[in-house]
C-alpha cells in the first residue's frame, strides 16, 4: 500500500463514497460492522475494486487469558478471505471474559503472563489469517501496579515474539500519556520502528475525573493540534505510513473527513490527487 | 497479584457494576482515584451498548425519546451482555424485556415495536438471493403448485400486534405527518422482509396472515389457503400469492431429486 493518508468507513457516509467515489488514500472498516450479510456489505464488495481497503477488527480480544473466539475468528476470516484488503489489525486489549462482550478495549497489565497470553493469541490469529496482522497500541486510563514491562517495552517483545506489525495510534499516545503523566516523546523512544505498518489519527475529548481533566479516545472531532504536533514528530522518525483518520462519534460530513485525511496527507509528505485511488 | 485470569474476571464483575476492593487495589491511582479511572469503562460499557440498541431499535427510540430510551437500555445490557462481538446481532431479547420494563407500562405497544425493529434488524442482514420469481412457477402445472410447500424467504418474518404497529411505525419516522395514531385502529400484523438494498414490510390483511402463518408453519398453499376461507370467506389465493410473490417474500422451491 501506498504510504497516503485514507479514512474509515462509516455507514452514514457509504451511499455517498459509493456515487462520488472520492480520492482518498485507502478505506478502512471495522470488521465487527461487516461480518452479518448486509446491503451495506455488497456496497463495500464494489468499492474494492476501486479502492485499497486496511479491516480493523475491534472484537478479536488478542488479550484474553481464554484465547480467542473460535467462532468469531472463522468469520472475521471469511470476511478477509472475501474483501482480500492489504492490511488487517485489532488492539493490544481484550474485551471478553467468560463469555461475554465488553464492547470496550480493556487495558492489560504489561507482565510476563499477559505478555505470554497475547503472543499466543496473535499467533492462532496470523497462522488462521495466513498473514501478519497489525496491533494497535490503545488509549489507557489506568495502569495497574504490577506491570513490569511500559507498554512500549511490551509492544517490542510482542512484535519480536510473535512477527506481528504495529498500528501506531498517534491520539492515543497522546490520551495515554496525558492520563497516565507519561512523555510521549519517550514513549515514541522505544518502539521498534521497522514494525509499524499504519498510522491511526483520531480526535478525542476531555472530560473530568475526580475534578481533574482525563482524555477521552471517542473519535468524535478532529484531530486535536498536539496530536498533529506529535505525529509530525511521528513521522520525522519513522517515516511516511498508511495513515487513516477514524471518526466514529458524531460523525460530520464527508468532506470534512477528507478533508483531515489531505491534513494528515501534507503531514506524510504525500499529496492525493484525483487519481490517485487503487486500480 | 492478581494473575491474569482474575484480573479479567474482577474487571468483567466491576463492569457489570459489582466493586471488587482486589481489582481497585491493583490499579494505580493519583489525583484520580482508581475508582475514578475503573468507573470510565464501567461508563463506556454501558453507554456504547445503549448506542448500539439505539441504532437496531430507532423506532423505540423515536417514541420514548432519548433520555428514556437510553435508561430503559443501560438496565436491559447491566443483566444482559453481548455474547460476541456483533453489535448488530446484540438485544434479541430486549423486547421481552421492554414488556416487562415497570416504566414504559403506560405505552402497552412498545414491547411490539421493538419486536418490529428486531425483525427489521434481521431482515437486514439476511442474504439477500434465492427469491421464487414468476417464471420459477412458469413451467409448473398448476395443482402441483397447489400441493408445493413454499417457505419464507431468509429474513421474511411476519409480526402480529393487538396494535395498529405500521401505522405508530410510520407516524415515529423522521419528519412524518403531524396526526394521532389511535389505538382503537386495532390489530394489525405485517410481513418484514429484505430488499435488495434495505428492509422493510407490508401489512397483511387477517386473512393473509394465516395463510403466511400457515406457509411459515410448512404447511402447502391448498392449506395455507384453506386457513385464510376459514378466516375471510372472500380470499381471492391468486391475488393473496400474487402479491407476496411481487414482494419477494418466498424462499426459491426446494427441487427434490
Amino acid at each position: 500500500m501506498n504510504a497516503g493518508a485514507g479514512i474509515g468507513l462509516r455507514s452514514p457516509h457509504l451511499a455517498e463514497i459509493a456515487r462520488d467515489r472520492p480520492a482518498t488514500g485507502f478505506l478502512e472498516i471495522h470488521a465487527e460492522n461487516y461480518l452479518a450479510t448486509s446491503p451495506a456489505l455488497e456496497t463495500v464488495e464494489l468499492l474494492r475494486r476501486d479502492y485499497e481497503f486496511s479491516v480493523h477488527a475491534v472484537g478479536l480480544s488478542l488479550g484474553s487469558v481464554d484465547g480467542l473466539d473460535e467462532a468469531h475468528l472463522d468469520r472475521v476470516a471469511a470476511l478477509i478471505d472475501r474483501l482480500q484488503p492489504t492490511l488487517v489489525s485489532d488492539h493490544l486489549s481484550w474485551s471478553v471474559a467468560g463469555g461475554r462482550y465488553f464492547n470496550d478495549l480493556l487495558p492489560l497489565p504489561y507482565t510476563e503472563e499477559a505478555l505470554q497470553a497475547v503472543v499466543r493469541n496473535v499467533d492462532r490469529l496470523q497462522e488462521r489469517l495466513r498473514r501478519r496482522v497489525l496491533v494497535e497500541n490503545p488509549s489507557c486510563y489506568l495502569a495497574f501496579a504490577h506491570s513490569t514491562l511500559s507498554e512500549p517495552e511490551f509492544l517490542a517483545e510482542l512484535v519480536g515474539r510473535s512477527g506481528c506489525g504495529l498500528l501506531l495510534d498517534a491520539n492515543n499516545i497522546s490520551v495515554t500519556a496525558h492520563n497516565l503523566r507519561l512523555d510521549p516523546e519517550a514513549w515514541l523512544g522505544n518502539l521498534p520502528a521497522s514494525a509499524i505498518g499504519e498510522y491511526h489519527l483520531a480526535g478525542h475529548t476531555v472530560n473530568e475525573a475526580d475534578g481533574e481533566p482525563i482524555l477521552i479516545d471517542d473519535h468524535g472531532s478532529r484531530v486535536a493540534d498536539g496530536v498533529w504536533s506529535l505525529f509530525d514528530e511521528i513521522v520525522r522518525r519513522h517515516g511516511p505510513r498508511p495513515t487513516l483518520v477514524e471518526w466514529d462519534t458524531d460523525l460530520p460530513a464527508l468532506d470534512v473527513l477528507l478533508d483531515e485525511a489531505r491534513r494528515a496527507g501534507r503531514a506524510l509528505g504525500v499529496e492525493v490527487e484525483a487519481d490517485a485511488r487503487a486500480a | 497479584m492478581l494473575g491474569l485470569r482474575d484480573l479479567q474476571a474482577a474487571f468483567a464483575a466491576h463492569l457489570e457494576g459489582e466493586d471488587r476492593p482486589s481489582l481497585a487495589d491493583a490499579v494505580m491511582g493519583d489525583t484520580i482515584s482508581a475508582a475514578a479511572r475503573l468507573r470510565i469503562h464501567r461508563h463506556h460499557v454501558a453507554e456504547s451498548l445503549a448506542t448500539a440498541l439505539a441504532a437496531t431499535y430507532s423506532t423505540v427510540q423515536a417514541i420514548v425519546g432519548e433520555d428514556f430510551f437510553r435508561g430503559m437500555a443501560k438496565a436491559f445490557a447491566a443483566t444482559d451482555l453481548p455474547r460476541q462481538p456483533v453489535l448488530a446481532e446484540y438485544g434479541g431479547a430486549f423486547p421481552a424485556f421492554v414488556a416487562r420494563y415497570g416504566p414504559a407500562a403506560s405505552l402497552p405497544y412498545l414491547a411490539d415495536m421493538a419486536r418490529l425493529d428486531w425483525a427489521l434488524n434481521l431482515a437486514f442482514h439476511a442474504p439477500w438471493r434465492d427469491r421464487l420469481s414468476v417464471s420459477d412457477l412458469a413451467d409448473l402445472p398448476s395443482e402441483g403448485l397447489l400441493a408445493s410447500r413454499v417457505s419464507l424467504a431468509a429474513g421474511s418474518t411476519l409480526v402480529r400486534s393487538a396494535y395498529p404497529i405500521d401505522r405508530i411505525w410510520e407516524a415515529s419516522r423522521p419528519g412524518a405527518a403531524a396526526g394521532r395514531v389511535s389505538l382503537d385502529e386495532g390489530p394489525a400484523s405485517v410481513i418484514v422482509l429484505r430488499r435488495s438494498g434495505d428492509a422493510a414490510f407490508a401489512r397483511l390483511c387477517p386473512a393473509e396472515t394465516a395463510f403466511v402463518e400457515a406457509l411459515a408453519d410448512g404447511k402447502t398453499l391448498e392449506e395455507g389457503a384453506h386457513a385464510a376461507f376459514a378466516v375471510e370467506p372472500a380470499f381471492d389465493l391468486s391475488t393473496t400469492f400474487a402479491r407476496l410473490l411481487a414482494l419477494q417474500a418466498f424462499a426459491a422451491l426446494q427441487h427434490e431429486s
